[in-house]
């Protein structure tokens, strides 16, 4: 039987760090740069959101922390990985098709496809 | 640019984590360090400046440290939170009540602000008695605590000495007491120096008052615009009422002796 999603809408924090750990596991840093990189500089967090986010999302289930490595693009420090698990990515899937759907319904309404902040 | 200010920064940062609840700095903290550390470099290679960066990443993390500890007294504390919500509410119900049968005259923002003191007094109790193991330190964190309410409270609604803006001095008598007890983190050693320290600025106002009163700046003393009739307390009274909150204040200083002699928190 299908895992009842029961986690969204999620927060526009968790929704961009969901998306940016979709691919790969990535460390505090990584998150931050791919989430600025994928809202093309239109979501920045800081330390304490992006950390505060990730508490919450341990707790709820949606990544899991894996050990600790050196990223070999950075300083040889070795750093906490986060990584999406299966209810992150369900809940992920479930928060975007509720977004297809505003999005439908905005084009019903011939609401002009621009007026979004960024491409969606 | 060195790395020196990179590395002052870092500290400043690491410092600043400190205030974190403490299971969250010691699941986070590292990882946290490490992200300013990556942002301030990227930042630095970049050629921007570092001080209005640095400035809004402690204002954002200070955001997320009001946030945790919020949450996490909120965690911890449900019942007791309840507790004191009822309590409260129950105390609150005098006022209300007399108000209702017996033609008092209490404002309706005066609910709401008492009940946030009461509120307030209560969940100081809960939080700061709990870091000691001893009864003693318990009575002391609730003498503390009751008498700045009381005092709060006598203030607010006469004042001691006279109505004028004078008796704002009375401020600074609990914070006294606060910041001697942030610096002393709460350990029972420092807090009954913290609580001699109260007991001395308590007695410092009416003396300091008294130094007005000669300089011939009872406007100060005096509100002109009071509604009530003016009120002209004497000198010995006013010593008197201040002595007593003092002698409450070295009570608890007394009791916070005995339990860092006792050996407990």
């Amino acid at each position: 039987m299908a895992q009842k999603i029961t986690h969204t809408p999620l927060t526009p924090a968790v929704l961009h760090i969901l998306l940016a750990l979709s691919t790969e596991a990535r460390h505090g840093y990584g998150i931050m740069k791919q989430v600025e990189a994928e809202s093309q500089g239109k979501v920045k967090m800081g330390p304490g959101t992006l950390y505060g986010s990730l508490g919450r999302m341990i707790e709820a289930g949606l990544i899991r922390e894996s050990d600790k490595k050196v990223d070999p693009e950075m300083d040889d420090e070795r750093r906490i990985y986060y990584k999406i698990t299966g209810l992150g990515r369900a809940a992920l899937e479930a928060e975007l098709e509720r977004y297809r759907k505003v999005v439908a319904v905005a084009k019903r309404k011939q609401l002009a496809s621009n007026s979004f902040a960024y491409d969606i | 640019m060195t790395s020196e200010p990179l590395e002052r920064y870092r500290n400043w940062y690491a410092t600043l984590l400190r205030l974190y609840p403490k299971p969250y700095r010691e699941r986070f903290g590292e990882g946290m360090e490490q992200t300013f550390n990556d942002l301030l470099h990227e930042r630095r290679n970049s050629g921007h400046g570092l001080s209005l960066f640095v400035l809004w990443m402690f204002a954002e993390t200070l955001a997320g440290i009001l946030r945790e500890n919020e949450r996490s007294i909120v965690m911890q504390n449900n019942k007791s939170l309840i507790r004191i919500a009822l309590v409260t509410g129950c105390i609150l119900l005098v006022p209300l009540l007399g108000n209702l049968f017996m033609g008092w005259n209490w404002p309706p923002f005066a609910f709401p602000l008492w009940g946030a003191l009461l509120f307030g007094t209560g969940l100081t109790y809960e939080l700061v008695a709990r870091k000691g193991g001893t009864t003693a330190y318990r009575f002391a964190v609730g003498i503390a605590c009751t008498t700045g309410f009381v005092l709060v409270f006598i203030n607010a609604a006469a004042g001691i000495i006279g109505d004028g803006p004078v008796n704002l001095m009375y401020l600074g008598v609990l914070a006294v007491g606060f910041v001697g007890a942030l610096i002393a983190r709460f350990q029972p050693r420092g807090m009954a120096l913290a609580l001699f320290a109260t007991a001395l600025a308590q007695m410092l106002v009416p003396v300091i008052a008294l130094a007005i009163w000669k300089a011939g700046w009872q406007a100060l003393l005096i509100d002109p615009n009071s509604p009530h009739p003016p009120f002209h307390p004497g000198i010995a009274p006013v010593f008197g009422l201040n002595a007593v909150f003092a002698v409450l204040f070295v009570g608890s200083a007394l009791l916070f002796r005995h339990a860092s002699a006792t050996g407990s928190k």
